[in-house]
Order: C-alpha cells, then sequence, then structure tokens
C-alpha cells in the first residue's frame, strides 16, 4: 500500500512550524503520531503535498499540574496519559478515555492534539475534556488563542483551528472540591474498538451534598461530541441518587442526535447513552464523594 | 527526493536514504533486509509489524521512515542473545505459542516490551498489554502462558 | 506414560524457532533477481457488461513490462470443483462482483504498476445487481451465469428414510429457523506469490497457499502448460482456514505475466483486497424441524438450508451438501431429509472455511435439541447421550464413525466445567451451556474424480547415514504438520526427532491434496508411516544378511538397534564403518550398534534408501447423490461448555471460559492439537459474537479492513481449558485422526445455549452483538407484558 507523495518538514520549534505551516496553509497537514493522517493517506483520503511533523517539538510534550489549570503539551501521547499519576489523580475519567483509546501499540504513538484536530466523532478523548471543561491553545504566526473545547469542534473531520494554526495546548481548570467525572465507552468488542457510544459526565455537589454543577458529554451521537443540556438542568440542585440518574440518562437520550449506520441503529445508540450517562453519573458522585 | 538518516537497529548504526513517503516497516523489509517484521493489514489494526521504537512499542506501518531518523528501534532479529534465544522467545517456542507464525515477530516484541515495564504481569495485564496484537491461529491461550512463564529477575 | 517414544508427546515443534527469531520465510519476504510487481485492474461495479478494454496508455508507460487481459489469458474455465467450473482468470464479457478481475499488469516497481492499472481504460455498461438471495431468486431478476437460470448455483434434495411418517409418530416437533452471516477467515498474512517461468518453459510459482496440488493443475489447466513443467512451492504460510484452498486470481496472473515477460513477478492482496476476494464462509439460512418421541429419542429431522454464495462457485458446490450431510451424526437419526440451494449474487464468492458447511447448520441444531430438551425436562447432556451413536455406527447417510469418543468428551467437559454444580444454579445474566460436534478427518474423495492417491511420501535415508529425509507435497500453514510427520516418520523407523529433516509444501516431492478437509494427519500421516516402514524394513534386511539375525530380532528404537536375542556380534560391521570412514572422528567406538551405522551398512549394500508411503481411502459412502461429500476414513468430534456473563442493559456478552474436550483418536504431538483447540474456539466466538462482512448498497465490503471486522483480542478471549479425548482410530496412523475443524463446532452452540441459560432469551442470528442481544431482551420482556 503507497502513500501520496509529499514533502516532509521537521521544525524544531512551535515558532518554526507555525512559519512552514503558514507557508503552505491548506496544502499541508501535521503529523504527530500520525494514526489517523497516515491511515487516511493509505486509504486516500487525504493527499496533502506537505507533511509537517510536530512530534519532536519538546514543548509540546509537557505535562504541567503545578498551576490553576493542568496543561498538557498536544504532543503528550495517549500511552502516557494512560500511566500518568497525575492525570488518574486529577483527571481520572481522561485517564479512562485514554486507557481505552484503540490499543497500546496505537497509544504509544498517538496524541492527546491529535485525538482532538482529527474531530473524529467517536473519539475517546473529547467528552471527558469536554466535560472538565477543557479549553484548547491554537498558535499561529499572528498569535496565541484560547477557545473553549465546546467550540472547537465544528463536524466530523472539522475544527474550528484555522489552517495555520497550531493546537499546542490542552488546558483544564482546577476542578471544585466534591467533583468528580466518569467516562465509559461501549463498542462491539473489548479490545481494539471503534466505540459505538461513549459518555463522559462530570458533577460538582455543593456543601449541602445537591448537585452544582453538571456536565454531560456524548460521543458518536452526532457530527460533534453533544453536551447533554436538558439532562445536565435537570441534575441542577438535585439530590444525587439512582432514580435521578436514570432521569438523567432517559433525557440524555432524548438530546442525543445518533443516525443508522452500519455499526448500530440509532435507537440503540440512544438507549445506550441512557445507561452510559446513568453509570458515568455513578462514578462521578463516588469519585466526587471521596475527593477533598 | 530522498533524503539521508541516521538510525540505530538492533544496535547496529545505519545511513540510509529514504524517501519522505517510505514507511518504517517498508524501509526494514525492503531495504534493509529485515523481513522479520510482517505486514499484515498495513493500517495499525494487526500488530503484525510491530517494532519497539525508544522503548515503545508501535506499528511501524504507521511510522514514517523519516520519523525514524536519529531514533533506536529493536525489530525480531535483534532479540537473539549470542547464545540462543531470548527468553520471551524460548518462551514462546517451549509453550507452543507460534502457530503459523505470522504474528508472532509483533506478539513476541509487545510481550518483551511489557515485561520490560512490568516483571510478573498477571493475566490482565498481559491481555491488556498484547490486545493490539492479533492472532487467528492460537485463542491466545498458549501466548499469555508463555508470556507468564518467562523467568523473571525479582 | 506414553507406549511411544517419539509421538503423543509435547515435541518441540521444528518450524517454531525459526518463527520466533523472524528467519521464517513468507512469501512477501522473498524476492529474486530481476523481479517483477504485479498489480491487478479490478471491478469497481458489482455488475456490468464490459463494453471495451483499452490498455494502451498502460503498455506504453515507461517501466511496464506487461499488460493482460482476457485476450492474452484466454477463456479456460476453472474454479474448484469440475462440476462447477465456472469462472476465467479475467472477465471477457461482464464483471459480476466488485473485486472481479479484468486485467493484470507487470512492471518495475509497484508504483508503475498501480499507476499502469489506472491508465486502463475499461468502458462499462452497468446492469442492474442482485445482492441478496430474495432478489437473486425473484421473477425476472438478472442472471449472473446464463447456464444457471435463477440464479441457483447448485440445489440439493436427499431424503435417507421417511420423514413425514416419522414426524406423525412423534411426540414433540420444533422448528427453529437460524442465520449466521457471512465470515472472513482473516488470517493475519494477505495472499502473495512470485511466479518465475525460466527460458526452457518450466514454471515455478512460490505461493502462500494450502494446496500446492491443485494449484498445480488449475495453473496449468488455465495457461495451457504440461503438468509437467509447473511446480508450486509454499514458503511459510500465515495460515488459510479454508481460503487460501484453491488457486486464486493473483496466482494465474502473476504466472501468466512471468510466461509474458520472462521475469519472475511478485503479487499480493493488501488487506482490502482480501476481504474483496471472499472465498469464506457462506451465510446460511437454516430451517430445520425436529421430531423426536417424549423420551428424548430423536426421530427425524426436515431441513431446509439456503446458502448465499456470492458471484462464483469456489467451493459452494460441497458447502451445499455438507450443510446437510454433516447433522447425521453423532446422535442416531434415522429420518433425515435435506433441500439445500446455494444462489449466485453480485457478491464476492463464498468458499470452505473451517468447518465448511457444518458450523451454522450444527450450531442451528444443537440449540434446538436443547429447546427439545427443556420442553420435555431433560438435561440437555442427558438428551445427547442418549442419542449419541457408538463407534461402528453408521449414520442414515452412510457415514462411519469409525471411532467416536463423544460420550468421553462429554463427561470430560462436564466434570471439567463444574456443570453439575452450575447448571440452574447460576445467578440472572449468568450462564452455562453446551453443544456437540463432529467433522471429517479428509474428504473421501479428492475435489476432481481420480483415481490418484491422496497423499504420496518419499523418505530417504542420508548415505552416510543417520539422517531420514522426509520429503512431502503436504502444506504446514501453521497446524504444525510439518512437526506431526517428522514425528511420525521418526517413531515409524525407531529413530529421534533430531534425526529427521522434513520438507514439505513443493509439489515436486509427490502428490498430497493439501491442508483442507482435515485430511493431513490422517492421510498424509498413513503415507509417512508407511515410507518410513519400508526405509526401516530395507535398513533391517540388510541387517539380518550381514548379522545373520532374522528381521523380527531386531528393532530400531532411539536411533539405536535393539536385539532380541543374546550374543549378536556386530563388531565386523562396526570396524567396516569404521574404516571406510577414516579420517572421520566420531565413529561410535563402544555401546549399541547405531542407527547410523545401520543405515550406512545399508546405503553399501543397496544404494540409496528410499521409502515410499502413499495413502488412499476405501470406497466410502451411499450410492446416492452427493453420497462422496461428508463421506471420510474417520471423524473427529468434540464437546464444549462455555460460561457466560451478559450485561442485560446493554446486551453486551463476556465469555467467562470455555471448556473443550476433543476427540482426535491419538494426539501426536499433544501441543499442536491443543493449540488447533484453542485456534478453533477462538474463531467459532468470533463467528458467534463479532464477525460480518458488511456490504454497501453497490456491493463494496464497507468493513473491509481488521478494525471494523472484528476477529477476538486478547481482551475478547477467555481462558479455554482442552481436554484431549484419545478413541484409537483403526482407520488412522497410530490412531490418529482430526482436530482442525471439528474443534469449532461446538463453539457457537454452546455460547448460544449459556446465553439463553442467562437471559432466558433464545438469539435466532449472528453474530450475538451487544445491539441484537438488547433487542432480543426488549422483544422478550415485550412479549412478557403484552
Amino acid at each position: 500500500m503507497l502513500l501520496p507523495k509529499f514533502d516532509f518538514h521537521e521544525p524544531k520549534t512551535l515558532n518554526e512550524a507555525c512559519q512552514i505551516l503558514a507557508a503552505y496553509g491548506v496544502k499541508a497537514k501535521l503529523i504527530a503520531g500520525g494514526t489517523d493522517l497516515m491511515v487516511n493517506m493509505k486509504k486516500k483520503i487525504l493527499s496533502p503535498e506537505q507533511v509537517i511533523s510536530i512530534s519532536r517539538i519538546g514543548e509540546l510534550k509537557k505535562l504541567d499540574t503545578s498551576g490553576d489549570s493542568i496543561r498538557i503539551g498536544s504532543c503528550f501521547t495517549v500511552a502516557d496519559l494512560s500511566t500518568s499519576d497525575a492525570i488518574q489523580k486529577h483527571l481520572s475519567a481522561l485517564g479512562e478515555g485514554a486507557k481505552n483509546l484503540g490499543t497500546p501499540l496505537i497509544r504509544n504513538l498517538a496524541t492527546i492534539g491529535g485525538n482532538l484536530g482529527s474531530a473524529r466523532p467517536a473519539a475517546d478523548l473529547p467528552p471527558a475534556l469536554m466535560a472538565y471543561g477543557a479549553q484548547v491553545v491554537l498558535n499561529s504566526l499572528s498569535g496565541e488563542r484560547t477557545l473553549s473545547l465546546d467550540k472547537f469542534f465544528m463536524g466530523p473531520g472539522f475544527t474550528a483551528a484555522k489552517p495555520d494554526e497550531i493546537l499546542s495546548e490542552i488546558q483544564i481548570p482546577s476542578l471544585p472540591p466534591h467533583s468528580g467525572a466518569g467516562y465509559i465507552n461501549i463498542g462491539v468488542r473489548k479490545g481494539q474498538d471503534c466505540n459505538l457510544v461513549n459518555v463522559a459526565s462530570f458533577i460538582a455537589l455543593d456543601t449541602d451534598g445537591t448537585i452544582r454543577n453538571a456536565r454531560i458529554v456524548m460521543g458518536c451521537v452526532g457530527p460533534i461530541p453533544l453536551r447533554a443540556s436538558s439532562a445536565e438542568k435537570m441534575l441542577i440542585g438535585q439530590k444525587p441518587e439512582s432514580a435521578l440518574f436514570s432521569r438523567a440518562g432517559a433525557a440524555a437520550s432524548l438530546d442525543s442526535t445518533p443516525i443508522d449506520d452500519f455499526r448500530g441503529t440509532a435507537a440503540y445508540k440512544r438507549d445506550m447513552v441512557g445507561v452510559l450517562t446513568r453509570r458515568t453519573l455513578d462514578i462521578a458522585f463516588r469519585e466526587a464523594t471521596h475527593r477533598q | 527526493m530522498k533524503k539521508l538518516i541516521q538510525l540505530t537497529i538492533n544496535d547496529q548504526h545505519y545511513e540510509v536514504a529514504v524517501e519522505p513517503n517510505q514507511t518504517l516497516v517498508d524501509l526494514l523489509r525492503y531495504q534493509l533486509g529485515l523481513t522479520g517484521t510482517k505486514k499484515g493489514c498495513e493500517m495499525g489494526d494487526c500488530g503484525s509489524c510491530t517494532v519497539i521504537l525508544d522503548g515503545k512499542a508501535v506499528n511501524s506501518c504507521l511510522v514514517l521512515a523519516l520519523q525514524a531518523d536519529g531514533r533506536s528501534i529493536q525489530t525480531i532479529e535483534g532479540l537473539e542473545t549470542g547464545e540462543g534465544l531470548h527468553p520471551v522467545q524460548e518462551a514462546f517456542v517451549e509453550k507452543g505459542a507460534i502457530q503459523c507464525g505470522f504474528c508472532s515477530s509483533g506478539m513476541i516484541l509487545s510481550a518483551k516490551n511489557l515485561l520490560d515495564q512490568k516483571s510478573n504481569p498477571s493475566e490482565t495485564e498481559i491481555r491488556r498489554a498484547l490486545a493490539g496484537n492479533l492472532c487467528r491461529c492460537t485463542g491466545y491461550q498458549k501466548i499469555i502462558e508463555a508470556v507468564k512463564s518467562v523467568p523473571q529477575a525479582n | 506414560m506414553s507406549e511411544y517414544t517419539v509421538i503423543n508427546s509435547r515435541a518441540v515443534r521444528v518450524d517454531t524457532p525459526d518463527k520466533a527469531t523472524g528467519k521464517a520465510v513468507f512469501i512477501d519476504d522473498m524476492t529474486m533477481p530481476g523481479m517483477l510487481y504485479g498489480a491487478l485492474l479490478q471491478s469497481p461495479l458489482a455488475h456490468a457488461r464490459i463494453v471495451s478494454i483499452d490498455t494502451s496508455k498502460a503498455r506504453n508507460l515507461p517501466g511496464v513490462k506487461s499488460v493482460v487481459t482476457a485476450a492474452e489469458a484466454g477463456l479456460v474455465k476453472y474454479g474448484v470443483s469440475p462440476a462447477r467450473y465456472d469462472e476465467t482468470l479475467f472477465c471477457h464479457e461482464k464483471v459480476r462482483y466488485v473485486g472481479d478481475d479484468i486485467a493484470a499488469v507487470a512492471a518495475v516497481d509497484m508504483e508503475t504498476a498501480l499507476k499502469a492499472v489506472s491508465l486502463i481504460d475499461v468502458v462499462y455498461e452497468e446492469l442492474p445487481a442482485v445482492f441478496t438471495i430474495e432478489e437473486a431468486m425473484k421473477a425476472g431478476a438478472p442472471v449472473l451465469h446464463d447456464n444457471y437460470p435463477g440464479n441457483i448455483c447448485a440445489e440439493v434434495h436427499s431424503e435417507f428414510g421417511n420423514v413425514e411418517e416419522a414426524l406423525a409418530d412423534c411426540d414433540l416437533i420444533k422448528t427453529t429457523t437460524f442465520q449466521n452471516k457471512r465470515q472472513d477467515a482473516a488470517f493475519i498474512e494477505p495472499q502473495g506469490c512470485i511466479a518465475s517461468y525460466d527460458l526452457s518453459g518450466n514454471l515455478t510459482l512460490y505461493s502462500s497457499t494450502q494446496v500446492p496440488h491443485y494449484v498445480q493443475r488449475t495453473v496449468a489447466m488455465v495457461l495451457k502448460l504440461p503438468v509437467g513443467k509447473v511446480r508450486v512451492i509454499k514458503p511459510y504460510v500465515g495460515a488459510g482456514f479454508g481460503i487460501k484452498a484453491s488457486a486464486n486470481p493473483l496466482e494465474l496472473s502473476a504466472c501468466l505475466l512471468s510466461m509474458k515477460t520472462g521475469k519472475p513477478v511478485k503479487m499480493n492482496y493488501n488487506r482490502e483486497q482480501v476481504f474483496q476476494y471472499g472465498r469464506a464462509r457462506h451465510q446460511f439460512t437454516h430451517t430445520m424441524t425436529t421430531g423426536v418421541k417424549k423420551d428424548g429419542t430423536i426421530m427425524a429431522l426436515k431441513h431446509l438450508c439456503y446458502l448465499d454464495g456470492g458471484a462464483y462457485s469456489s467451493f459452494g458446490i460441497a458447502t451445499v451438501y455438507y450443510a446437510g450431510s454433516l447433522l447425521g451424526g453423532p446422535y442416531k437419526l434415522p429420518n433425515m431429509k435435506y433441500d439445500g440451494y446455494r444462489i449466485y449474487n453480485n457478491k464476492p464468492a463464498c468458499g470452505a472455511m473451517r468447518g465448511h458447511g457444518g458450523v451454522a447448520a450444527r450450531a442451528c441444531w444443537e440449540q434446538q435439541l436443547d429447546m427439545i430438551a427443556e420442553e420435555l425436562k431433560i438435561s440437555p447432556i442427558e438428551l445427547r447421550l442418549k442419542n449419541m451413536m457408538v463407534a461402528g455406527d453408521v449414520t442414515c447417510n452412510d457415514l462411519n464413525m469409525s471411532s467416536l469418543g463423544m460420550k468421553e468428551c462429554i463427561e470430560a467437559v462436564k466434570d471439567g466445567s463444574e456443570w453439575t454444580a452450575k447448571k440452574g444454579k447460576l445467578p440472572k445474566g449468568k450462564g452455562i451451556g453446551m453443544a456437540c460436534g463432529f467433522f471429517v478427518s479428509g474428504a473421501g474423495y479428492p475435489i476432481y474424480r481420480s483415481d490418484t492417491f491422496h497423499g504420496t511420501v518419499i523418505v530417504k535415508l542420508t548415505e552416510d547415514g543417520g539422517t531420514a529425509l522426509v520429503y512431502t507435497a503436504s502444506a504446514e500453514i501453521g497446524q504444525g504438520s510439518d512437526t506431526t510427520f517428522a514425528m511420525i516418520a521418526a517413531e515409524a523407523l525407531g529413530i529421534r526427532l533430531e534425526d529427521v529433516r522434513l520438507e514439505s509444501g513443493d509439489t515436486d516431492f509427490g502428490v498430497d491434496l493439501g491442508a483442507y478437509s482435515s485430511r493431513q494427519t490422517l492421510m498424509t500421516g498413513h503415507a509417512v508411516k508407511e515410507a518410513a516402514e519400508d526405509a526401516r524394513r530395507q535398513v533391517l534386511e540388510v541387517l539380518a544378511k550381514e548379522l545373520n539375525v532374522p528381521v523380527e530380532n531386531m528393532d530400531i528404537k532411539n536411533s539405536l538397534i535393539e536385539f532380541k536375542q543374546e550374543n549378536v556380534d556386530f563388531t565386523g560391521l562396526r570396524t567396516r564403518y569404521s574404516k571406510e570412514h577414516r579420517g572421520w572422528n566420531d565413529n561410535p567406538a563402544d555401546g549399541p550398534l547405531t542407527f547410523r551405522e545401520a543405515s550406512r551398512m545399508a546405503y553399501l549394500s543397496k544404494g540409496s534408501i528410499v521409502g515410499t508411503g502413499k495413502y488412499k481411502p476405501p470406497e466410502l459412502g451411499g450410492k446416492y447423490k452427493g453420497a462422496t461429500v461428508g463421506t471420510s476414513p474417520a471423524y473427529g468430534c468434540s464437546a464444549q461448555i462455555a460460561e457466560v456473563t451478559v450485561d442485560e442493559e446493554t446486551g453486551q456478552i463476556t465469555v467467562d471460559r470455555i471448556t473443550d474436550a476433543h476427540d482426535c483418536g491419538l494426539a501426536i504431538n499433544v501441543t499442536s492439537v491443543e493449540g488447533q483447540m484453542e485456534g478453533s474456539v477462538s474463531m467459532g466466538l468470533g463467528e458467534a459474537l463479532f464477525e460480518e462482512v458488511k456490504f454497501d448498497n453497490k456491493g463494496h465490503v464497507i468493513n473491509a479492513d481488521l478494525a471494523e471486522y472484528k476477529i477476538p483480542t486478547m481482551l475478547d478471549m477467555p481462558q479455554i481449558k482442552t481436554i484431549i479425548v484419545e478413541s484409537n482410530e483403526p482407520n488412522g496412523p497410530f490412531g490418529a485422526k482430526e482436530v482442525g475443524e471439528g474443534a469449532i463446532m461446538p463453539t457457537i452452540p454452546a455460547i448460544l445455549n449459556a446465553v439463553y441459560d442467562a437471559i432466558g432469551v433464545r438469539i435466532h442470528e449472528l453474530p450475538m452483538t451487544p445491539e441484537r442481544v438488547y433487542l432480543a431482551i426488549q422483544e422478550a420482556k415485550k412479549g412478557k407484558t403484552s
């Protein structure tokens, strides 16, 4: 299987990368782990004339938990996310997404930035990141801007990043006390599966134990990861308990917009949104009660 | 246009000219004669192209040869010691964990990579670590027995 | 403690050290001087008339050495069974499925070859296509093959006994319909080959094949070469499971291109092409009506089956017979009626895949038997044991169970899985189920009508003594046949395994029908044993003369000569051996007379010692139409118990454990037998839970990759406990018979029955994806509340 012909660039700094990208614009594609781009090039879905590798840029690989927000470089690998103690401690739902992404071999190459930038509706990292209220930092020659992940995804394969912008960092604001999150994905088999439905839930509890804040993000059931808004509204001010979570699940089902495709029917996906919402709310609640 | 790259494969230094659109697996197999790494799908689904790149097991069909510049790679050919089979290879042979052999190079390297990072892994840890290496012959049963049987330094 | 010296042990396989180190050579590892690269032009349309083909631009592309179409290839029809030769190498009038082969190109590199393929201009006139059995059989439907109206590729109608009469006398009659889906073998190594035509007109084809013999015959026939000028050699093969058991367009194209260019030509399928080529398991729709007495005695089976065949026959004519005939056993069944239809349509052809036509049929029937057992309030095990045949019984369709360790298998899995403690006592959501199955140990007849031996073997002793060379044209495809034959040869000769060197898979070595229908251990094994015994006899006869000791008083064991009488003085022989080995310093000085010395003596007396062996089964089977399909000199059998957990909210099934007992007659290599059992279970599990080849409405395979076509990964497979049962098959070498396909038969129904046990819902369609299970649960709930 042959790849299309292209020129290859391997900038050493983010600035250098921005310069090269500015020169070629839409004729160029960024490559980090390559697990998405390489497959698309082999399938002849993409044939960029220029390929710019950012995988050697050290500043893009850092994980910084020292400040108010957790900052993850876009080239931090999914494998490192899945084994990082800091991620497990602070962003367990993200860790769960990372553990379930692809295969161990893919995880050693794949990056958090790539999983966001490729904007696949079934991707494993966006739901948890959105549930945590993450933002992305986009760099270009003209400067840097920060964008909420809620506004980043535009459609399957499309993001709000401009052709000359590089996703350099993901920032997650520090989490309030008594908050927790959960992530579950289901497919057909247990290993190496493309998700049929995935859901991440985040809740933050008030001092009286009621739900102060909730974010429920559903993947695979729309062109982009969707917030289950009516489910979230239903939870605010309520005391967390099983029946409430079930009702939230039913509401989330109605918030979802799955389609029939060769992987499964819309009806099944809708029902699974309900089940996974309830289950991830359970996980989030358990974590919230344990977190100081 | 080809570019000259330097890389270390199985502790041996190589200098080779490669095309930008050449994959690492094709470089290994067709240019360097290291045919032990196999191609089963070329899409990163089967794991038969697994090599260890800077200490991490990866699908070499998804890595560009240029991305391997300056890096260190271990292929199946690099496992044998001067005295014979590597303990992981020995275990696979002893326990009957190889039938057609096409997945074996990748499977053995993934297993070795796991054992390099974790000694005495549980069955669950073995299954998780090798989930990216597909085998259609063995049902994985004897592969797990083989990995469990590799003598581990305490 | 085995009574044997070499066989019936866990000897390390002869090929696995090379496979563990990356030294084992598979087809794509090979390269030859001056080698060209070939690529195929395959149809993008499911059904179309070819109006014109213009290859001029392709031919003129620099680096292109040959472009061939039907004009160069000719129109010799081929296929698998001579009764259904319905393919030509290249399409000439029309294409019948997406992927049908139209032309091939050989060029200096792959990039040029692919570019040339894209420059071949084909004008198509698209024709309406049919993609389902229903569409294909409708009145007025487009016909794929003119001589098969109604798109009926093959139909079978057989009756043994009188089914309607028997049913009228039954206390309980149950009818169920069951459907599996088209599968793919998903062997990890795609097909590939290198063809090399030399200046003397000899064609050598290296190919990843299971059947060098059939490929050789097909190449010679299609390309109009004398068979004696065609040699097929297989390197190591990354499995086949039946899909590589016939000649493919890749092989034929490469041969033709090599003939045209005079250069070696290499061709491969990429993974997508493997899916598009197909030739794997059919989709079967079974409707079975079984009648029993209230004490559980099985009286009659009425069986209707439709096979979704795809565009060509491949193995299909055998498949449609197997789907019916393999239900004749292992239970006593006096009345059986079978009507089977294989239907053409514009999808890739289906062929033979591990277990052939028996797998879906067995799944349907074993689940139905459980339903019957439940209604009669008899345990599923009791029902089966009650009706079980015993060794020596013959089925209603004339299949002879010369050995049948089925009862032992059932008891072994019952004890091995704690069935009694668990059955009926597991919490909701957890279940345990069992099933049985059996399969032929080699088809009773070759695919083409012939008096040929099914396998011939040569054992040659090296002239300086000490090593036995075994030459067999059989195919090691991962199942361990090379090692099995080396062990049989060593055992039969009386020498150590390390004193055997075996070469296989080369048509120059003899005739061997290859690795399909689970034939090699029994059939080629017989020929190996005979050849080794022949060589042994020749050596002992020379020794008898030299030492004046009767042959009966001598034996060879562990590469040493044993005498059953006292005071045999062989010092003369030893002295002679040392003298004419002057200069060598590894001559035995004392100790027993060695095989090395004895075989050297035999050579000095007779010249090269060559033993030959051959095997052909006796006349088998009845006199009715299709009687040959299902006949075999022996049958392997298996019982399995599956334990599952079902998440009722999502429909996800986890198989927690499989206990598997298989009667292989005698295990030549114990580890290999277990390996085949475990592999069979994983393939059955995949078909039960995940696997399905999916098409869009234009006949393209949607999931033509190993991400969307889901075979079990390590995370999906449970622990498999294997128990070997040895019934000592009288027709098998040392009592051995098959394991490779009988072992897949019980897996799907064991899981089906376990799922029912867990959730109280019967599922009659595969795969049991979470969605299908979830829907079945919802339907059942609705049924209960309405």
